[in-house]
């Protein structure tokens, strides 16, 4: 069931993305293309990741709806436009280069040298607030 | 060395610019994705998380995806050597007639490595395995929506004299 669930939220977020964001860039330019990013994926993100419809556990590698938008980007052209889909794979493989570059890259400042923004509360170093 | 760098390959469909510029543009959207999304989550909650959609994915699709055009109703400026001229980082192979590569895809790949790279050395190859069939159920659901929302091109409708 869980999977189940998986492949109807990679439809629904894929399915919208490619079905507002031209639309929305060729009437109102960069700013249709913005808004969009706020709705289509803010409620996407909140429906896959926050209610938690694509799969995932803490502990376990993440599961993102990045690979749903990727699909459904390529199987869209695909079918909309005909495109040759060997034709991809070069950028493809760009992007997996520059994702996968990033992400070692962006665990590893996280593990080592990211200060949080408020300093940790050891105990005893509350300010008492009874005054 | 400016015209090794611009001649587009045939075979690769892009020039070396377009590489540079697509690793580039999809290594900024992963990083800032995977370091600031769970932060902005952690400290506001599903608002937090919405509010990421719009500034991180919205930002970095302007600079990895925007498209010729000014304003409302935007114009397509065309290439002389035919096509339409691309301004976004992450470079549409052979003009544009190869289908769309989103910047979901290094995010997706992006955080999945992350996600490897985050569990401990002995343990990485059963998560790697337990995690495929669950991206493979993502990445069917985004073929079928896709698929689906590319048939609109095929019902034939002429609304409005609307072609």
């Amino acid at each position: 069931m869980r999977y189940l669930s998986t492949v109807i939220g990679g439809a629904i977020c894929g399915a919208l993305c490619f079905g507002i964001w031209p639309e929305m860039w060729k009437s109102y330019g960069i700013m249709g293309g913005w808004i969009t990013a706020a709705v289509v994926i803010g409620i996407c993100w909140y429906m896959n990741h926050w209610l938690g419809v694509i799969w995932n556990q803490p502990g376990r590698i993440w599961v993102d709806q990045g690979w749903a938008v990727a699909a459904a980007g390529i199987a869209w052209a695909m079918v909309r436009f005909h495109a040759p889909f060997l034709r991809a794979l070069p950028v493809v493989f760009c992007c997996l280069l520059g994702g996968a570059l990033a992400g070692i890259a962006a665990v590893f400042v996280k593990k080592h040298h990211l200060a949080p923004a408020t300093p940790p509360q050891t105990p005893g170093s509350e300010v008492s607030s009874d005054d | 060395m400016i015209d090794f760098m611009t001649h587009s390959i045939d075979w690769l469909g892009m020039s070396p610019v377009s590489v540079v510029t697509t690793v580039f543009g999809a290594f900024c959207v992963t990083f800032a994705v995977i370091i600031c999304w769970g932060k902005l989550v952690e400290d506001f909650g599903p608002i937090g998380g919405m509010l990421a959609a719009g500034f991180i994915i919205g930002t970095f699709w302007l600079m990895n995806h925007k498209l010729p055009g000014f304003g409302i109703n935007p114009e397509l400026i065309a290439d002389p050597a035919g096509g339409v001229k691309q301004f976004g980082l992450i470079y549409q192979g052979f003009r544009g007639t190869a289908p769309w590569v989103d910047m979901g895809t290094a995010i997706g790949f992006g955080t999945w490595i992350g996600g490897l790279y985050e569990i401990s050395r002995g343990e990485r190859f059963r998560a790697a395995v337990e995690s495929l069939p669950r991206v493979g159920a993502a990445i069917l659901g985004g073929i079928i929506g896709g698929a689906i929302t590319g048939l609109v091109g095929w019902t034939g409708a002429n609304l409005f004299g609307y072609r």
